[in-house]
């Protein structure tokens, strides 16, 4: 009984909501169905009912890793394990997908990314689930929809210009950032719409990494994290003099110092106050008279009225007097600190998807729209790191992600995290298995062990364990970075090649080369280079030329890939090169 | 389907000496020669049937690893029923049989029923281990031994339905708590068209969470 007390306190959202104002379809006619039959991530391979019942078995926790490490992008680790008994299922979903984007031009190799997400759902499984087995899709399409402003579809375009110039100067940071925040966007959409027609799914937290180009994005809304664990020789610190790591903890030697690096913001009521003060004071209606968008240095008291009191409101950053009154004695917007503050007496996490429906304790009203989906987005060059040759300390050097709900996070400090990770490497230096081993290791120490009385504990037998789901991702930046090395190399041959396709075709036909002086900006496989998109732009009737150009051009495109496919240099794509639209 | 009783087992024992096949010949009746290290630990399911009473086994497959073993020992913890399982031809992992079984008495709860298995009986030409060495630990600690062979399926049926007998006479004596599920021991649930048992029915996290 205890326990339970315990663990309402603990999870992210009292789980005791009052039952959700029934939608007309909910009442009347039988309970919607689910969008989604509970299931775990696809790569556990979890497949029978019986399976998914032995591991959420709340008395024991199981550890569960992926049977077969194979499938894994990059072997990396992920380990998972299910609460003490808050709720039936885990509801934590995790997800991965390896994928390409193929370019306009066919000739040249598809340009692959790995996505990663974590989702943390309260108040049933169904948002987390969702996500995990959605997100991926809607991802893909907002990448598909930038690919030729990703890459150059132009020969002559050595390397890509960047940034674009449209009205605004457009980086590639910048449209793979909108590709991950709109998606955050359609993803919450998506779940509203679901609400006529299946159960409600509840909410939940996201973190979701990206890796494109040579970099790794981080997006993340809610309270879920991602941290880089980097494992540096001294000297190697000593030459980024100018960014000192203050959170080094020591390693294994004196020589090496294990790193911890926030990829992520937890968005709890308590480090969002600004934000959701600043909405409840210009939109005091969305507080229905109920609660005050305000924060007291002191709670405000009956016996106070009448006498002085420090406060903040909106995005105050100070404190200033004001006189208490009746009004004061209201439910402030954000109660409690840290881990256990709660917005609307209800919540703890104040960003993610989800949530359309839900009410706060006590005054019913809607929560939602204090909540938000969009995320923060941190990213990292991979290309800039620095890696000592002959060091044997690829993943000290890049680091390795690790990604986690905030079952790890709530008794794992960053730096121990990054630590544990580093040591564990240390001891399965060969295997296949060892980023399991880590991700395994990380949720074990979280979750700890049952004592006598059925309590989890943390090794010591002491300070208590998490009593919540845990899930954790573990990914060796290196590995990827090396997969991309391999594929810029490939793109750059394949450019070249085509360059020099081009100019023995030029030669062989005179005509065809005046054609091309002509239309300079047209490209081999009649997309529109980037000078003609702005053009454009300013003006539609060029359409026509455009179109025109892509004509005329379509004769020397044919022949180029023709003797391309003869050559057999793209990769194996024989199909016939597709139009795409500029 | 709906059972009287569900009893949970955990199988254990070095690495390599069969236990993922044990639990595949008697969970699928079949044998796979090249099988997966098991790293963590893996589920199987089975519905016998004891005493004219449907029982469903939840298996707990583990990894034998060293490494493991910690992760390993919180699994201990709610198995009703431990298949303890060494390899004939290899000396070694007979040897280790006292470590598990501390390992076992140690963080398990003290009603489990512990089988002690000498596996792959069909490589009868290359045994290290006698028959009567086996009997003998099995005499001295108190287990019930049986030699099996994942491969042929000798004797398998029989390791997992004797264990489960020992478990069913043990409830019937009243020696185990059944009320509580950290024994290893669930009562079934009656199935009935609205209250169909695990499968068909996992609810739905919304009603799990809200008060009724
Ligand atoms: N001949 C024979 N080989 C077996 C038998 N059981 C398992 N094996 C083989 O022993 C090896 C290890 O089996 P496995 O089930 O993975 O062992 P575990 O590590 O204890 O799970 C595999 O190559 C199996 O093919 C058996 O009864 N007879
Ligand atoms: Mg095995």
């Amino acid at each position: 009984m205890f326990n339970r007390l315990k663990n309402r306190v603990l999870t992210s959202i009292v789980p005791d909501i009052p039952s959700i104002t029934p939608s007309p379809s909910y009442s009347i006619g039988r309970p919607l169905p689910d969008k989604f039959q509970y299931q775990r991530p696809p790569f556990l391979q979890l497949l029978t009912p019986d399976e998914l019942k032995a591991s959420a078995d709340h008395n024991v926790r199981p550890i569960i890793v992926p049977r077969d490490v194979g499938i894994m992008p990059f072997s990396c680790g992920y380990a998972e394990c299910v609460n003490s008994g808050k709720s039936e299922w885990n509801e934590d979903q995790a997800a991965f997908s390896m994928n390409v984007l193929h370019h306009p031009s066919k000739d040249f190799p598809d340009l692959p990314y790995v996505y990663f997400g974590i989702f943390d759902g309260h108040a049933g499984y169904g948002a987390a689930l969702a996500a995990s087995l959605q997100f991926h899709h809607i991802l893909h399409e907002k990448l598909v929809d930038i690919i030729e402003l990703l890459l150059p579809t132009n020969v002559n375009e050595t390397p890509p210009m960047f940034p674009l110039m449209f009205h605004k100067t457009v980086s590639k940071d910048e449209l793979i950032i909108g590709a991950l925040e709109s998606s955050f966007y359609d993803m919450d959409a998506v779940l509203a719409e679901d609400r006529t027609k299946y159960r409600n799914a509840g909410g939940c937290t996201s973190v979701v990494t990206l890796f494109i180009l040579g970099k790794m994005y981080v997006a993340n809304a809610g309270d879920s994290r991602a941290i880089l664990s980097q494992r540096l020789s001294k000297e190697m610190i000593k030459m980024q003099n100018d960014k000192p790591y203050p959170n080094g903890t020591k390693c294994d030697s004196d020589d090496y110092q294990v790193i911890a690096t926030p990829f992520s913001f937890d968005h709890t009521p308590d480090t969002e106050r600004g934000r959701i003060l600043s909405l409840g004071k210009v939109h005091p209606d969305l507080m229905g008279g109920e609660y005050l968008a305000m924060e007291y240095a002191k709670k405000p008291m009956t016996k106070d009225l009448g006498t002085r009191i420090l406060y903040k409101t909106g995005n105050m950053k100070g404190w200033t007097y004001k006189t208490l009154t009746k009004e004061d004695l209201k439910m402030p917007i954000v109660t409690g600190e840290g881990k256990r503050s709660r917005l609307l007496g209800t919540i703890g996490v104040t960003r993610g998807f989800g949530d359309h429906d839900l009410r706060a304790l006590g005054s019913g009203l809607l929560i939602k729209p204090f909540l938000s989906c969009h995320p923060e987005i941190v990213y990292r060059d991979l290309s800039l790191i620095i890696s000592l040759p002959d060091d044997n300390n690829i993943d000290g050097e890049y680091g390795i992600l690790i990604m986690g709900t905030d079952g790890l996070w709530d008794v794992l400090e960053n730096e121990t995290v990054a630590r544990i990770t580093f040591e564990t490497l240390k001891k399965y230096p060969n295997e296949k298995h060892r980023y399991t081993m880590v991700a395994q290791e990380l949720v074990a120490k979280s979750r700890g062990r049952a004592n006598d009385s059925g309590h989890w504990r943390l090794s010591d037998l002491k300070a208590p364990a998490t009593v919540d789901d845990i899930s954790v991702i573990v990914i060796p930046v290196y590995q990827y970075y090396k997969e991309f090395c391999e594929w810029e190399k490939k793109f750059f041959e394949a450019q070249q090649r085509r360059e020099a396709l081009r100019n023995n075709s030029n030669n062989k036909n005179s005509n065809n080369k005046n054609k091309q002086q002509a239309m300079p900006t047209a490209t081999t496989n009649g997309n529109v280079s980037l000078n003609k998109i702005v053009e454009n732009i300013d003006d539609d009737d060029e359409d026509d030329e455009v179109q025109e150009a892509k004509e005329e051009n379509s004769e020397i495109s044919d022949e180029i890939d023709k003797a391309i496919e003869k050559l057999n240099l793209n990769d194996g794509n024989s199909e016939e090169p597709t139009e795409s639209t500029a | 389907m709906s059972y009287a009783y569900l009893f949970k087992y955990i199988i254990i024992g070095d690495t390599g000496v069969g236990k993922s096949c044990l639990l595949l010949q008697f969970t699928d009746k079949r044998f796979q020669p090249v099988h997966d290290l098991t790293i963590g630990v893996e589920f199987g399911a089975r519905m016998i049937t004891i005493d004219g009473k449907q029982i469903k086994l939840q298996i707990w497959d583990t990894a034998g690893q060293e490494a493991f073993r910690s992760i390993t020992r919180s699994y201990y913890r709610g198995a009703a029923g431990a298949l303890l399982v060494y390899d004939i031809t290899r000396r070694e992992t007979f040897n280790h049989l006292t470590t598990w079984l501390e390992d076992a008495r140690q963080h398990s709860n003290s009603n489990m029923v512990i089988m002690l298995i000498g596996n792959k009986s069909d490589l009868e030409s290359r045994r290290e281990v006698k028959k009567e060495e086996g009997e003998a630990f099995a005499r001295e600690h108190g287990l019930v031994f049986m030699e099996t062979s994942a491969r042929t399926a000798a004797n398998v049926e029989e390791a997992f339905i004797n264990t489960a007998k020992e478990i069913y006479e043990k409830i019937q004596e009243g020696v185990f708590d059944i009320n509580n599920e950290a024994n290893g021991i669930k009562i079934g649930t009656v199935s009935t068209p609205t209250n169909p048992s695990i499968g068909s029915n996992l609810p739905g996290g919304q009603s799990s969470n809200s008060c009724c």
